[in-house]
C-alpha cells in the first residue's frame, strides 16, 4: 500500500490533473452533441410509431438502460472493430481509445435523450396543438413554433441531470486507456504511490466542475421557466 | 357564408353526428344549445377540422371541402378561414399576450412582424388588455386569458369565429366580462358560432338558436321562437331543466 | 477478429456464477443507504441545527463526484485511517486482513445514502400539506403524522425513483471490478482474458445485466400498481 498520507500533495496534484480536464470536457461535449442528434433521431420513430424502427429504438433504449456504462464501453471497444471488419473490412483496431469512448457515450446519451425528448413532447398539452391548428398553422409550424419550445423547457432539468451524470461517467474512460484526468491520475499513482491523495484531488476537481455545471443549469432553467407561474410569485 | 351538408362523425363506431345540414349567413350569430353528449362541440370542431368528419361537405367562405377526401392542404385552407375560442383558452404558454395574438398573423397570414404587432395591439385594446401586452398567460386570470383567446381569434379577421363553451371554465364573477366582450364583437357583424350554456347570451345576442340532441339538430329558430314557443318536446324539456338553474337568474338581474 | 457465438453461452454459464456478489454489492448498500437516506432527509427537512449543514454537504459532495472516487478513496483511505487509530490505541489491527469487499460496500452505502435521501426528501415534500393538517386534526403528534401518514405516501410515490436507483446501483456495482472484485464484470474480465475472447465475455455479461434490469423493472411496475392502489383517481 501507499506511503504516509500527505495533505499537501493533494494541492500539488490538482494543477497537474486539471491540465487534463480539457480531455474530459471534450469527451463530454462531443458525446453530448452526438447524443443529442441521435436522441432526436431515435425519438421520432417512437413518437410517430414508425413500424420496425419503433421496435428497434425500444430495443436500443432498453439495452442501454439495462447495462452498465462500463460494459457498453467494453462492447464498443472490442465489438466495433470486429463489426466493421466483418461488414466492411475496415480495420479500426488502431483507432485512438478516445474515439471509442466518445462513440460509447454518444450511444448511451442518445438513448437517454430520446426518452427525455419523447416524454417532454408528450407532456405538452394537446390544446396547444389545437390552438395552433385553429389559427391556421401547419403540422410542421405547430411542431417547431409551439410544441418544441415548450418541450425544451420541460426536458431541460432532465437533460441537465443527464449531462452531469455523463460528466461523472467519463471517469470510467481510463479503463480502456484514455489519457484524461483519471488516466493521468493513474500514472501519477504509479509514479508517486500516493493513490489516496490523487483520488482526493480528482474528487475535488470533479466536485467543483459539477457544482459549476449545476449553477449554470439552474440559471438556464430559470430563463426557460420565465413564463411559468412559479416565476411570477417569485417576482411579486 | 358557412354551409354544411350531411356531416357525419363517429367515435369508435359510436355515431356522434348523424348527418348535419346547416347554412349560416354572413354576419349571423348562431348559438348551439343542447345537453352534454349531444354532439354540439363535435359539430363546432368539425367546422375547422379539429375533428375530421367521416362524411359530408364543409364550406366556409369560398373554400369547399369534401370531408371524406379532405387533404391536409384543404383542411389548412378551411382553418385559415376560421378561428376558434377554446373552453380552456389554450393560449400558447411560452408566448406573451401580444405574441399570442401575433402568432397566427405572422405564420398563417404572413403579415410582417411590425404590422402584426400593431394589429394585435389594436385588438387587445378592444378587449381591454392593452396594459397586459407583455405578460405571459400564466400571469393572467381566467377571464383575462379568455379575452386574449378572443383577441387571438379576432385579429385573424376570419370568415367565422367558433366559440367552444367560452365561459364554462371561468369563475362565475369573471363570466360577465368575457360575455360582454363577445357581445360587443357580435354587434360588429362578425359571423359567430357559439356553443354555450349561457342562456342569457343565447337569448340576447344570437340571431338564431340551434337545439341539438343525440347527434341531430332537433329544432332551430330565433331566440324568441326557441325560448318561448319551442315546438319539440325535447327542446322544452331541456330548457325547463336548465331554467331551474340559470335561465331565471339573468332575468332577475335584469329586473333589479 | 471474428465472433465466437457458442462461446457466449459458455461465458454466460461461467459469469452468472458471480451474480450473487453483484447482487450483494447492489442490495446491501441500498438497504443500509436507505436508513441513512431517511435520517438525512428528515434532518434536512426539519433543518436540525448544524446537523443539517453536514447533511447538505454530504449529499451535495457524494452526488457531485463519481462513485469510482468514493470507492477508491475509501479503498485507499480507510486502511490508512484504521492503521493510525490502531497505532494510537495499540489495538494491533491488521488492516491487510480486511476483505476488500467491505470497503466497496461502505463506499457504495455512503453513495446510496446520498442519492436515496434526495428521493425520500422529494417524496416527503410532494405529499400535500393537507395530509399533515388532517393528521394533526385527528390528534396525531408531528412524529406520528410523519411515520403513519406522510412517509408511507412518500415512499409509495417514490417507487419509480427507487427502481431507477436500484438499476443504477446494479450497474454501478460493476466498478467494483476495478478493485478486483469477482462480481459479474470482474468475472467477465477473467473469462475474457483467460480465453482471449473479450467481446463474447462482455456480451454475456451485458445479457446478464440486461436481464436483471428488465426483471427488476417488471417487478417494480407490478409493485407500483399494488402500492398506489389508493391513488387510483377518477381520471385514469
Amino acid at each position: 500500500m501507499g506511503k504516509a498520507f500527505d495533505i499537501m500533495l493533494i494541492f500539488e496534484f490538482i494543477p497537474t490533473l486539471i491540465h487534463y480536464l480539457g480531455v474530459t470536457l471534450q469527451i463530454l461535449a462531443v458525446s453530448i452533441i452526438l447524443g443529442f442528434v441521435l436522441g432526436i433521431a431515435a425519438a421520432i420513430p417512437r413518437l410517430y410509431k414508425i413500424p420496425l424502427l419503433n421496435q428497434l429504438v425500444i430495443l436500443y433504449v432498453s439495452f442501454i438502460r439495462g447495462t452498465p456504462i462500463l460494459i457498453q464501453l467494453f462492447l464498443v471497444f472490442y465489438g466495433l472493430p470486429a463489426l466493421l471488419m466483418l461488414l466492411f473490412s475496415i480495420d479500426i483496431t488502431r483507432m485512438e481509445a478516445i474515439y471509442f469512448v466518445i462513440i460509447t457515450y454518444a450511444i448511451s446519451n442518445g438513448a437517454g435523450f430520446s426518452e427525455i425528448f419523447r416524454a417532454a413532447i408528450r407532456a405538452v398539452d394537446y390544446g396547444q396543438t389545437e390552438a395552433a391548428f385553429s389559427v391556421g398553422m401547419t403540422s410542421r409550424q405547430n411542431f417547431f413554433r409551439i410544441v418544441l419550445p415548450q418541450a425544451v423547457r420541460i426536458a431541460f432539468p432532465n437533460m441537465a441531470n443527464s449531462v452531469i451524470g455523463s460528466l461523472k461517467d467519463t471517469s470510467l474512460a481510463f479503463t480502456i486507456g484514455v489519457m484524461d484526468m483519471m488516466g493521468r491520475g493513474d500514472t501519477l499513482i504509479a509514479a508517486t504511490a500516493h493513490a489516496l491523495e490523487v483520488y482526493l484531488s480528482l474528487s475535488i476537481i470533479y466536485y467543483i466542475v459539477v457544482l459549476l455545471f449545476e449553477k449554470i443549469f439552474s440559471k438556464l432553467e430559470k430563463y426557460f421557466n420565465r413564463y411559468q407561474k412559479a416565476d411570477v410569485t417569485a417576482v411579486a | 357564408m358557412i354551409y354544411l351538408k350531411g356531416i357525419k362523425k363517429s367515435f369508435n363506431q359510436l355515431p356522434v353526428l348523424k348527418g348535419i345540414n346547416l347554412k349560416i349567413e354572413k354576419g349571423e350569430v348562431v348559438t348551439i344549445l343542447g345537453p352534454s353528449g349531444s354532439g354540439k362541440t363535435t359539430l363546432l370542431r368539425c367546422l375547422n377540422f379539429l375533428e375530421k368528419p367521416n362524411a359530408g361537405l364543409v364550406q366556409i367562405g369560398n373554400i369547399i371541402v369534401d370531408a371524406e377526401k379532405a387533404t391536409k392542404k384543404e383542411m389548412l385552407a378551411i382553418r385559415k378561414q376560421s378561428a376558434m375560442v377554446f373552453q380552456h383558452y389554450n393560449l400558447f404558454a411560452h408566448k406573451t399576450v401580444v405574441e399570442n395574438v401575433m402568432e397566427g398573423l405572422i405564420v398563417a397570414k404572413k403579415v410582417k412582424k411590425k404590422d402584426a404587432r400593431q394589429q394585435s395591439e389594436r385588438v387587445l385594446d378592444k378587449v381591454g388588455l392593452s396594459d397586459k401586452l407583455d405578460h405571459y398567460p400564466s400571469q393572467l386570470s381566467g377571464g383575462q386569458q379568455q379575452r386574449v383567446g378572443i383577441a387571438r381569434a379576432l385579429a385573424l379577421n376570419p370568415e367565422v369565429i367558433l366559440f367552444d363553451e367560452p365561459t364554462s371554465a371561468l369563475d362565475p364573477e369573471l363570466v360577465g366580462d368575457v360575455l360582454s366582450v363577445i357581445k360587443s364583437i357580435a354587434q360588429e357583424g362578425i359571423t359567430m358560432v357559439v356553443v354555450t350554456h349561457e342562456m342569457s347570451f343565447a337569448r340576447e345576442v344570437s340571431n338564431r338558436v340551434l337545439f341539438m340532441d343525440e347527434g341531430v339538430i332537433v329544432e332551430e329558430g330565433t331566440p324568441l321562437e326557441i325560448f318561448h314557443a319551442a315546438k319539440e318536446e325535447r327542446t322544452r324539456r331541456f330548457l325547463q331543466r336548465i331554467s331551474g338553474e340559470t335561465y331565471f337568474l339573468p332575468l332577475k338581474e335584469q329586473v333589479n | 477478429m471474428t465472433i465466437d457465438i457458442p462461446f457466449i453461452w459458455v461465458a454466460f454459464k461461467e459469469i452468472i456464477k458471480a451474480l450473487p456478489i453483484t447482487l450483494i454489492l447492489t442490495i446491501v448498500p441500498l438497504l443500509a443507504g436507505f436508513l441513512i437516506g431517511i435520517v438525512v432527509a428528515l434532518v434536512r427537512i426539519y433543518k436540525l441545527k448544524y446537523l443539517y449543514r453536514i447533511a447538505n454537504g454530504y449529499v451535495s459532495f457524494f452526488r457531485g463526484t463519481p462513485i469510482i472516487m468514493h470507492i477508491m478513496v475509501i479503498y485507499f483511505g480507510f486502511p490508512l485511517l484504521l492503521d493510525q487509530i490502531s497505532l494510537r490505541f495499540d489495538l494491533g489491527l491488521q488492516t491487510n486482513n480486511i476483505p476488500i469487499i467491505l470497503f466497496v460496500l461502505i463506499a457504495l452505502t455512503l453513495a446510496a445514502g446520498s442519492y436515496l435521501s434526495e428521493i425520500i426528501r422529494s417524496g416527503i415534500i410532494s405529499v400535500s400539506n393537507g395530509q399533515l393538517e388532517a393528521a394533526y386534526s385527528v390528534g396525531m403528534t408531528k412524529f406520528q403524522a410523519m411515520i403513519r401518514i406522510i412517509l408511507p405516501q412518500a415512499l409509495a410515490q417514490s417507487i419509480p425513483n427507487f427502481t431507477n436507483i436500484f438499476v443504477g446501483f446494479l450497474h454501478t456495482s460493476s466498478i467494483a471490478f476495478l478493485v478486483s472484485q469477482k462480481e459479474v464484470t470482474g468475472a467477465a474480465n477473467i473469462v475474457a482474458s483467460v480465453n482471449l475472447k473479450f467481446l463474447e465475455a462482455f456480451i454475456a455479461a451485458g445479457i446478464i445485466y440486461w436481464g436483471i434490469t428488465i426483471l427488476v423493472e417488471g417487478i417494480s411496475f407490478l409493485l407500483e400498481k399494488k402500492v398506489t392502489a389508493y391513488n387510483r383517481g377518477g381520471v385514469s
